[in-house]
C-alpha cells in the first residue's frame, strides 16, 4: 500500500513534467528560463521551496534539539538574504539579462567584465560547490524509505534521482517552479500537519505552552541561547545570521531573479517571503525542533538521531499511513531543491561552459539538448560524489560539506556578483582576482588543520566569515587599481538598464 | 539598489535597515536570549523563546520598513 501510494506520487510529478514538454516553445531560453514568464505567486513557491530542502526536516530541528533555539538565526538571516536579493539586486539583474537575452547569471557576469577566463572560473566553482548539494538529497530521501518503508538505500535514492531527471530533463525550469507549487503544500501539509495532530494527541490542555512547560522542567537550557551545551554565545549568534544574510548568492537562487515576467515581480515578492517564510513556514520546524521534540522525546544524545528526532516521533505517535504521507513531504522537499540546483547545474554546463568556451556557434537546439543531456550527467556524478564521501568520511561528512562547504563556496561569487551590478567601478582584473582568492583560501583554510583539528587559516570561526570579508577587499582594492569598463560596456550595463527600468515604471 | 541610494527615503530606508541588524547584533550581546540569573528562561505567550521572539520582530521591521518605501517611494513602483 505504502508502495502504491509513493508510485502515484511519483505518477503525478512526472504527469506534469510530460505536460511541461507538450507546452515548452522548444527553445533555450523556455527550457532554462521558463520564458522569463514566472509571476509573483509562481515565484514565491519556487524560491521557498528551492531553498527549503530535507534540511528543513532532519538538519533544523535536529540542531534546535541539540543545541536549543540560537541556530534559528540562521532563517532570520537567509529571510533577509533572500528578500535582499530581490530588492536589491534582483530587479537590475532581470532586467539587463532580458535586455541583453542572458540565460544564465554566470554569462552576464563574464560579458559585464568582460573575461571569458571569469566565465571558467564562476562556472567551475560554482558546480564544484553545487553538484554534491544535489546528490545529498536523493539519499536522504533514500533513507527516509529505509526506515519507513524497510527497502534498500538506494531504492529510495534511485526513485528520487529518476524521478529529477525526468521532472528537469522534460519540464525545464517553467515546469520545475510550478511543480514547486505541488510540492510545496505537500511538504507544508506533511510538516504543519504532522505538528497539529501531534499536539493534539499528546498536548492536548495546553498545546506549545504545555510543550515548553515540561522543556522547561527537564531540559531548562534548550529554551534559551546560548544552549545546553554553551554553543550558541552571542558571537556564533551573529555570526550565523550574517551566514544566512548571504543567501542572496546561492546561484540556484539567484537565477530565480532572471525568470521573472516582469519588474513588479520585485516589489511584490519580499512580502511574501516576510509573512509567510518568516512568519510561518520556518516556524513549523523552529517549533518541533526546540519545543515538541525535547517535550515528547528528551535525552537524545546522539547527531544523527537527533537529525531524525521529528521522522522519529511521528512514526512512533502517529498512524502508519500518515507517516508515508509525511514521507512524501520529505521526498517533495528534497525534490524541490534538486532540480533547481540541476537546472542551475545544467545551464551553466550548456550556456556557460560548452557555448561559452567549446562551442560559441551552437545553435538553440544545441544548446538545449546539451543541457538536457547534463542533466543526466549532473545527477549521476552528484551521486557519486556524495557517495563516495559519505562511505569514505561517514554520514556527517555530506552534512559538513553543505554548511561548511557550499554556503561559504557560493559565497565566493557574492563579491562580484554585486560589484558587478551595482558598482560602475568593478573590474574583470578585481573579480577574477577575488574570487579565485577567495575560494583558494577557503580550500586552504579546510583542508590545513592544526595539531587539535582546528580550521587555524580560518581562525576557527565559521568559513564564511573570514574568506567573504577579505573576497570583498579584494575585490574592492584590485579594482580600484585596474583601469575601469569601457564607456560602451558601462552604457549597456547601467545606462540602458536604469532607462529600462525607468520606462517599465511609466508604462 | 543603485536607483534606492540615490535618493533621500531610499537612504533612510537602507539606514534603517543597516540599524535593525546592528539591533539585532546588540540584543544578542547583551544576553537578552540567555537566561537571567538564577530566573528561568524567559517565554513570551507562554512558549516563544527569545531568539524567535527576537527574529519576529527583526522580520516585522523589514517588512513595514519595506512596505512604506518599496510601495510610497521607490523610483520603479
Amino acid at each position: 500500500m505504502n508502495l502504491i501510494a509513493l508510485g502515484v506520487f511519483g505518477l503525478i510529478i512526472i504527469a506534469m513534467a510530460a505536460y511541461g514538454y507538450k507546452i515548452s516553445a522548444r527553445t533555450a531560453e523556455d527550457f532554462m528560463l521558463g520564458g522569463r514568464t514566472i509571476g509573483v505567486v509562481v515565484m514565491f513557491f519556487f524560491v521557498l521551496f528551492a531553498i527549503s530542502s530535507s534540511w528543513t526536516f532532519y538538519g533544523f530541528p535536529g540542531v534546535l534539539y541539540m543545541e536549543g533555539p540560537g541556530y534559528v538565526f540562521f532563517v532570520w538571516g537567509s529571510v533577509a538574504g533572500f528578500a535582499g536579493l530581490y530588492m536589491f539586486l534582483g530587479p537590475r539583474l532581470w532586467a539587463l539579462a532580458k535586455l541583453n537575452r542572458f540565460l544564465s547569471p554566470v554569462e552576464a557576469l563574464s560579458e559585464r567584465y568582460q573575461s571569458k577566463a571569469l566565465r571558467i572560473i564562476l562556472s567551475v566553482t560554482i558546480l564544484a560547490f553545487i553538484i554534491p548539494y544535489v546528490g545529498v538529497q536523493p539519499l536522504g530521501v533514500g533513507r527516509g524509505f529505509e526506515a519507513l518503508v524497510g527497502t534498500n538505500l538506494w531504492v529510495g535514492a534511485t526513485y528520487t534521482a529518476v524521478l529529477l531527471i525526468i521532472l528537469v530533463l522534460l519540464g525545464g525550469m517553467r515546469i520545475v517552479a510550478w511543480v514547486n507549487i505541488f510540492l510545496g503544500l505537500v511538504y507544508v501539509t506533511a510538516l504543519a500537519g504532522s505538528l497539529f495532530w501531534i499536539l493534539a494527541v499528546e498536548f492536548p490542555n495546553g498545546g506549545l505552552a504545555e510543550a515548553a512547560q515540561i522543556v522547561a522542567a527537564t531540559e531548562p537550557a534548550k529554551l534559551s541561547a546560548p544552549g545546553p551545551q554553551g554553543t550558541y554565545t552571542p558571537v556564533l549568534i551573529f555570526g550565523t545570521f550574517l551566514v544566512g544574510l548571504i543567501a542572496f548568492s546561492w546561484p540556484h537562487i539567484t537565477i530565480g531573479a532572471m525568470t521573472a515576467r516582469d519588474k513588479n515581480l520585485f516589489k511584490w515578492f519580499p512580502l511574501l517571503i516576510f509573512i509567510l517564510g518568516g512568519f510561518f513556514f520556518y516556524t513549523i520546524p523552529f517549533v518541533w525542533g526546540s519545543l515538541i521534540a525535547p517535550a515528547i522525546m528528551p535525552g537524545v544524545t546522539d547527531v544523527a538521531e537527533a537529525d531524525r528526532i521529528v521522522q522519529t516521533i511521528i512514526q512512533t505517535y502517529l498512524p502508519e499511513w500518515f507517516g508515508v504521507f509525511v514521507l512524501m513531504g520529505v521526498i517533495a522537499a528534497a525534490i524541490s531543491t534538486a532540480a533547481v540546483q540541476l537546472m542551475m547545474s545544467s545551464i551553466i554546463v550548456a550556456r556557460d561552459i560548452v557555448q561559452g568556451v567549446f562551442m560559441p556557434d551552437a545553435t538553440d537546439q544545441q544548446i538545449t539538448a546539451i543541457a538536457r543531456w547534463a542533466v543526466i550527467g549532473v545527477v549521476v556524478a552528484s551521486l557519486a560524489v556524495t557517495a563516495v564521501v559519505e562511505w569514505g568520511l561517514g554520514q556527517g561528512a555530506m552534512a559538513l560539506y553543505l554548511t561548511d562547504v557550499s554556503v561559504p563556496g557560493f559565497a565566493q561569487w557574492a563579491p562580484a556578483l554585486v560589484g558587478g551590478i551595482l558598482w560602475k567601478r568593478g573590474t574583470k582584473q578585481g573579480a577574477i582576482a577575488a574570487t579565485l582568492f577567495g575560494t583558494i583560501y577557503l580550500v586552504l583554510g579546510l583542508i590545513i588543520r592544526d595539531a587539535d583539528g582546528g580550521r587555524f587559516l580560518l581562525f576557527n570561526l565559521h568559513p564564511v566569515i573570514p574568506t567573504l570579508p577579505l573576497n570583498a577587499l579584494v575585490y574592492i582594492v584590485v579594482s580600484l587599481l585596474t583601469p575601469r569598463m569601457d564607456e560602451q560596456t558601462e552604457a549597456v550595463f547601467f545606462d540602458e538598464v536604469e532607462d529600462f527600468l525607468k520606462t517599465e515604471s511609466s508604462t | 539598489m543603485r536607483e534606492i541610494m540615490g535618493h533621500t527615503p531610499g537612504k533612510i530606508y537602507l539606514t534603517l535597515l543597516l540599524l535593525s541588524i546592528v539591533a539585532l547584533a546588540a540584543a544578542a550581546f547583551t544576553g537578552v536570549m540567555e537566561v537571567p540569573p538564577g530566573g528561568e528562561p524567559i517565554l513570551v505567550l507562554g512558549w516563544m523563546t527569545m531568539p524567535l521572539v527576537l527574529g519576529f520582530a527583526f522580520v516585522a521591521f523589514w517588512l513595514v520598513a519595506y512596505i512604506i518605501y518599496f510601495f510610497f517611494f521607490w523610483p520603479y513602483r
